[in-house]
C-alpha cells in the first residue's frame, strides 16, 4: 500500500503521512452553563484573573491576548461568557463548544498577527523544557453552519487527565523554529501544549467594491449576502447563491454553500473567482524572536485566483479553499460572480399522487433541457407541516403572511413540486413553463398545475416551501411547551445523488420515515438530486426514538454513497460526517486530503478536528521519546 | 395622470456616518462615500410606478443637486419613471449636510409644478435621511395651497381624481380623502407604503435613453422669476454635528442587592 502510494505521490517522505493515528479520541465538551448565582467579576479586556468562582477557566496562554492588544491597541477582544457561547455553535443540533475568547479584527494585518501568535515557543521559569503553545482558531461569519463547523473540539488529553497540563514531549526539527538557537543539533526537545481556542469573528470586514460593467464584485468576508444584494439593488445584478440563511460571503465560501438557486446558477464553487486568505503559520515563532517587523510574521497573507471567468493558471487554489470549512486559513476578502436580475419570472406548483413520480418528473425536466431557475420537491409530510402551521397561526382557510396580506390556504396533502422559471423574455419563460407543465401532467400524472406571474401570488404559491424549516420543527410542537423542539434540537441532514437515482433514494427515505413512525419531512433541491430530511427532536425523546432517527440518517447516507452520490450535498462534513469520507473516497482519497491539511496547516491550528484529522506534530517525522 | 416625484441624493442608508473635523462644526464626511437615492424617495418613485401600471400616467422625476444627481435620476428612470428634470447646483452650494433647505427646495418645486402644468399628484418621501427635516412636502402644499396627506401607508386613486390615503400615526391608522382640486394632491410616503423594486438590466439600459433635462439652478431661478438669495439662504443654521459618545462599558454587579444599591447611588431609584 505504501509502495503504491509512493509511486503515485512521488519521492517525498511518505512515512509521515502513514504514521499510525494517535489514540486521541476526539470528543467535545458541552458548553458550561453560566450560573448566575455566582458572583461574576467584571471581565477586563486583558487576560482574565483566575477566579476560583469563575465557571470557565481560560485555556489561552497567559500573555496571548495582552500581547495581541499591545501590538494592536483597540483590538476588539471579548471574553464575555454569552459571547463565547454564541461563538461556539451554529444553527444545528451539535452541542455548543465555546472558545476562550472572541476577537473581531478590522484589518488583514490583525488576522495575520493573530494566527502568528497561535504557534509560539515559550521559555518559562522553572520549566525544564521550552514549551510550544498551539492555540486553535475558527473563523466566524453569521453562525449559520449546520454540521458543527463552529464547535471547538477538544481532545481527551487536553482536559483533566494527568499530562493535560504537561503537554507532550517531542523532539522537533530545529528547522520548524523561526530562530535556530543551536546550530549543532538538528532536533530540539520541547513540550507541546494545546492551549484553548479563539473565534475570529469577521463582522468588521464589510468592504463592498464597485461593480462597474463587470459581472463580479469584491467583498469583505463579513458581508452578508442580503446586505450585498441590497447594496447592488440598482446595478441590475445580484449575487445568486441562496442557502436560505443570511450567511456571510466568507462563511458561504468556506462551506461551499448552495441552495435553491444552484440548479441555474451553481453553488459557491461556481461563483467564487478570487480571494484573499491568511494562512496559518507553518513554523513556530521562537521565544527569542520578537517578530516586530511584518516580514517576520509566520502567518502569510495570500491572494488567490483572478477576475477572469476562466483560468488555467496553476493549481486552482480558490477552489481548494472553497469548502475547506475553515481548516486551511482565514478568508478576508472574496470576489464573487454576479448575475443579471431576470426580467421575467413565473412560479408554478404541481401536486402528484406519488413521490416517486414527482421526482421522476424533475429528472425528466432536467434531461429534456427545460430551463428552470428553481425546482423544489416537498413530500407529503412537508405539506402536512405547512397545513398545520396555518392552523397553529389561527388561520383555518386563509391567513395573513407577514409579506403583506397573502391569503394562504392549506394545500392538498400530496407530494408537490415548486418550480420557478426566469428569463429575459416573457415568451420564453412561458414556453419553459408549458414544457415543464406538459412533462408533469401528461407524462407523470401531475395534478393541479398552477402558475403565476405577479410577485405576491408567486410568493403565496411558494409559501409552503418558504416556511418549511420552521413548520417542520413545529410538527412536533405541543402547544408551545418548553419541551418542544427548536432549531437547536433538530437534525437537518442532506445527501445528493445522481439524477437517475434521485426518485428511488428520496422515496426510500420517505418510506423509511413513515415506517419508523418518526417525524421527518423530506424535501429537496430536486433539480440537483439533492434532498434533506428534517428530524426534530425533543428533550424527553426516548433513546429508542433517537435510535430510529439515527437509523434513518444512516440508511439515507449509505444508500446515497452506494449509488455514487455524496454524504452531504451542501451542508459540509464538519465533524459528524468525517466517518463517511473513507466510504466515499477510499483510504487514498482521505490520505490525500490529510496530506493537503498537513502541508498547509501542519500545527493543526485551523478548526482542528473538522473534515480530516491532523495528529502529526508539524507534519514532520518526529522522534518520539521512549 | 401626471405624477411629479422629487428625489434627493443622500449618503447611502447602509453607510456609517462619520463626522469630518476638517469641515468645522458642521461637517459630515462626504468624500469617497457611497451616495444613493433617499430610501423614502425610492418608495415614492415605486408608488408612482405602481399607479402608472394601474392607470395611464406620466411619471416625472426631479432632483436638485450637483451633477451626480443625474445618476440618481437614471435609477428613477430604470425603476420606470418616464423622464427626469435635473436642476443642477454648483458643487459648493451643498455646504453643510443639510445642503439646500426645505424652504428653498419647496419654492423651486412650486415653480416646477407650475412650469410643467397639468400635474395631478406630487409624491415625495416623508423625510430625507440626512437632514430628517420632513418639511419639503408640507411646505410645498402650503405654497401651492394644495391638499396634502403625509406618512402615507396606502394610496388609492378614485375615478373622480380624488386620492384616498391611509396615514400612519402614533395612535393608529387614519384614512383621509383628498378631494379633486385644481392643485395637485401632495402625498408624502412612509416606510410601509411599498417595497421598491430592483430594476432589471433591460430597464437600466432603456433608462439611458430616456430624456433628462438639465438646467442650472441660476437659470431655473431666472426662468421661474424667483430670487436666488431667497432660494439659497438657509432659514436654519447648523450649530454643531457630533458623533454620539462611545458606549460606556457596563458595570457588572454580583446580585440583586448590589444592583439596587447602585441604582439608588445613581439616583435612579428612590
Amino acid at each position: 500500500m505504501a509502495a503504491s502510494l509512493q509511486r503515485t505521490l512521488g519521492p517525498f517522505n511518505i512515512n509521515r503521512f502513514l504514521s499510525p493515528p494517535k489514540q486521541a479520541c476526539l470528543r467535545y465538551i458541552n458548553g458550561p452553563t453560566v450560573d448566575l448565582s455566582h458572583s461574576i467579576h467584571a471581565p477586563s479586556l486583558s487576560d482574565p484573573p483566575p477566579s476560583p468562582q469563575h465557571d470557565r477557566r481560560s485555556r489561552l496562554p497567559s500573555d496571548f491576548l495582552s500581547s495581541l492588544r499591545a501590538r494592536h491597541p483597540g483590538l476588539d477582544v471579548s471574553i464575555n461568557p454569552y459571547d463565547l457561547d454564541s461563538h461556539g455553535r451554529g444553527e444545528s443540533h451539535h452541542p455548543t463548544a465555546a472558545p476562550d475568547a472572541v476577537i473581531r479584527p478590522t484589518r488583514v494585518e490583525e488576522v495575520r498577527d493573530i494566527l502568528t501568535a497561535c504557534c509560539r515557543e515559550r521559555r518559562v521559569e522553572g520549566e525544564d523544557l521550552p514549551i510550544v503553545e498551539i492555540v486553535s482558531v475558527i473563523p466566524y461569519g453569521s453562525g449559520t453552519s449546520l454540521e458543527g463547523h463552529l464547535q471547538f473540539l477538544q481532545r481527551a488529553e487536553d482536559e483533566g487527565s494527568p499530562g493535560a497540563d504537561e503537554g507532550e514531549i517531542k523532539d522537533i526539527p530545529t528547522s520548524c523554529f523561526t530562530v535556530r538557537d543551536d546550530e549543532a543539533n538538528a532536533y530540539k526537545k520541547v513540550r507541546i501544549k494545546r492551549k484553548g481556542g479563539i473565534s475570529v469573528d469577521m463582522c468588521n470586514f464589510q468592504f463592498i467594491g464597485e461593480v462597474g460593467d463587470d459581472a463580479f464584485v469584491r467583498v469583505g468576508a463579513g458581508v452578508t449576502r442580503n446586505a450585498l444584494n441590497e447594496a447592488l439593488r440598482h446595478t441590475g445584478m445580484q449575487f445568486m447563491v441562496d442557502p436560505g440563511a443570511d450567511a456571510t460571503i466568507g462563511g458561504m465560501s468556506a462551506c461551499a454553500a448552495s441552495g435553491t438557486a444552484a440548479v441555474k446558477y451553481g453553488t459557491m464553487r461556481d461563483n467564487v473567482l478570487a480571494m484573499t486568505a491568511v494562512l496559518p503559520p507553518t513554523t513556530i515563532l521562537s521565544a527569542n524572536d520578537e517578530a516586530t517587523a511584518s516580514n517576520n510574521a509566520t502567518s502569510k497573507v495570500v491572494n488567490l485566483g483572478c477576475n477572469a471567468l476562466k483560468s488555467s493558471a496553476g493549481y486552482n487554489l480558490p477552489a481548494l479553499l472553497t469548502g475547506s470549512e475553515g481548516t486551511l486559513g482565514v478568508l478576508t476578502e472574496i470576489t464573487v460572480k454576479l448575475h443579471p436580475l431576470p426580467a421575467y419570472v413565473l412560479a408554478a406548483s404541481c401536486a402528484f399522487d406519488d413521490l416517486h413520480c414527482a421526482a421522476e418528473a424533475v429528472a425528466n425536466i432536467r434531461m429534456m433541457g427545460v430551463p428552470v431557475s428553481r425546482i423544489e420537491l416537498l413530500d407529503e409530510m412537508s405539506i402536512q407541516a405547512f397545513n398545520q402551521s396555518l392552523i397553529m397561526e389561527g388561520c383555518g382557510d386563509g391567513g395573513e403572511d407577514d409579506a403583506g396580506a397573502l391569503r394562504l390556504k392549506p394545500m392538498e396533502l400530496k407530494p408537490t413540486l415548486f418550480i420557478e422559471f426566469a428569463s429575459h423574455s416573457e415568451i420564453s419563460a412561458h414556453e419553459d413553463l408549458s414544457a415543464a407543465k406538459n412533462i408533469c401532467v401528461a407524462d407523470f400524472g401531475g395534478k393541479n398545475f398552477v402558475s403565476a406571474a405577479d410577485e405576491s401570488t408567486r410568493h403565496s404559491l411558494w409559501a409552503a416551501r418558504h416556511r418549511l424549516y420552521y413548520s417542520a420543527i413545529a410538527l412536533r410542537a405541543d402547544g408551545g411547551d418548553s419541551d418542544s423542539p427548536t432549531a437547536q434540537s433538530t437534525i437537518v441532514t442532506d445527501v445528493c445523488v445522481p439524477l437517475s437515482h434521485f426518485a428511488d433514494i428520496i422515496t426510500d427515505t420517505a418510506n423509511n420515515v413513515r415506517e419508523s413512525g418518526v417525524v421527518g419531512p423530506c424535501f429537496g433541491h430536486a433539480g440537483d438530486g439533492n434532498f434533506h430530511c428534517i428530524l426534530p427532536l425533543k428533550k424527553n425523546d426516548t433513546k429508542e426514538y433517537r435510535d430510529r432517527v439515527t437509523a434513518i440518517i444512516e440508511n439515507m447516507i449509505n444508500r446515497a454513497i452506494s449509488v455514487g452520490g455524496t454524504c452531504t450535498g451542501e451542508h459540509g462534513i464538519g465533524y459528524g460526517k468525517k466517518k463517511y469520507l473513507a466510504k466515499m473516497y477510499g483510504e487514498g482519497g482521505v490520505l490525500m486530503m490529510e496530506a493537503l491539511k498537513k502541508s498547509i496547516d501542519p500545527w493543526n491550528i485551523m478548526n482542528p478536528g473538522k473534515i480530516v484529522d491532523n495528529d502529526s506534530y508539524g507534519g514532520h517525522d518526529i522522534v518520539t521519546e521512549n | 395622470m401626471k405624477i411629479l416625484v422629487p428625489i434627493k441624493r443622500v449618503i447611502d442608508y447602509a453607510i456609517k456616518i462619520r463626522v469630518d473635523p476638517t469641515k468645522g462644526a458642521q461637517g459630515v464626511q462626504l468624500s469617497n462615500v457611497k451616495m444613493s437615492m433617499n430610501p423614502f424617495c425610492e418608495i415614492a418613485i415605486e408608488e408612482a410606478i405602481r399607479l402608472k401600471e394601474k392607470t395611464t400616467a406620466e411619471v416625472v422625476a426631479v432632483s436638485i443637486g450637483p451633477k451626480q444627481c443625474t445618476e440618481t435620476l437614471r435609477t428613477a428612470l430604470a425603476m420606470g419613471a418616464d423622464r427626469g428634470i435635473h436642476i443642477e447646483t454648483k458643487a459648493d452650494v451643498r455646504g453643510d449636510y443639510i445642503d439646500m433647505q426645505p424652504w428653498g427646495i419647496a419654492t423651486l418645486l412650486k415653480g416646477v409644478v407650475e412650469r410643467e402644468g397639468g400635474v395631478d399628484l406630487v409624491l415625495l418621501g416623508k423625510q430625507s435621511i440626512d437632514s430628517d427635516c420632513g418639511q419639503t412636502g408640507t411646505l410645498l402644499a402650503g405654497l401651492l395651497n394644495a391638499p396634502q396627506a403625509t406618512f402615507a401607508s396606502k394610496v388609492d386613486r378614485g375615478d373622480d381624481g380624488s386620492f384616498t390615503v391611509e396615514r400612519e400615526t402614533d395612535s393608529g391608522t387614519e384614512v383621509i380623502k383628498l378631494k379633486p382640486s385644481a392643485m395637485p394632491a401632495i402625498i408624502t410616503c412612509d416606510l410601509r407604503l411599498n417595497t421598491p423594486r430592483y430594476p432589471t438590466m433591460p430597464n437600466i439600459m432603456k433608462a439611458k435613453k430616456k430624456p433628462v433635462q438639465t438646467i442650472s439652478l441660476e437659470d431655473m431661478v431666472k426662468e421661474l422669476g424667483l430670487n436666488l438669495d431667497e432660494v439659497l439662504t438657509p432659514k436654519n443654521e447648523v450649530i454643531e454635528v457630533y458623533e454620539p459618545p462611545p458606549r460606556k462599558e457596563g458595570e457588572m454587579v454580583g446580585d440583586v442587592m448590589e444592583l439596587l444599591a447602585k441604582l439608588k447611588e445613581k439616583g435612579l431609584v428612590a
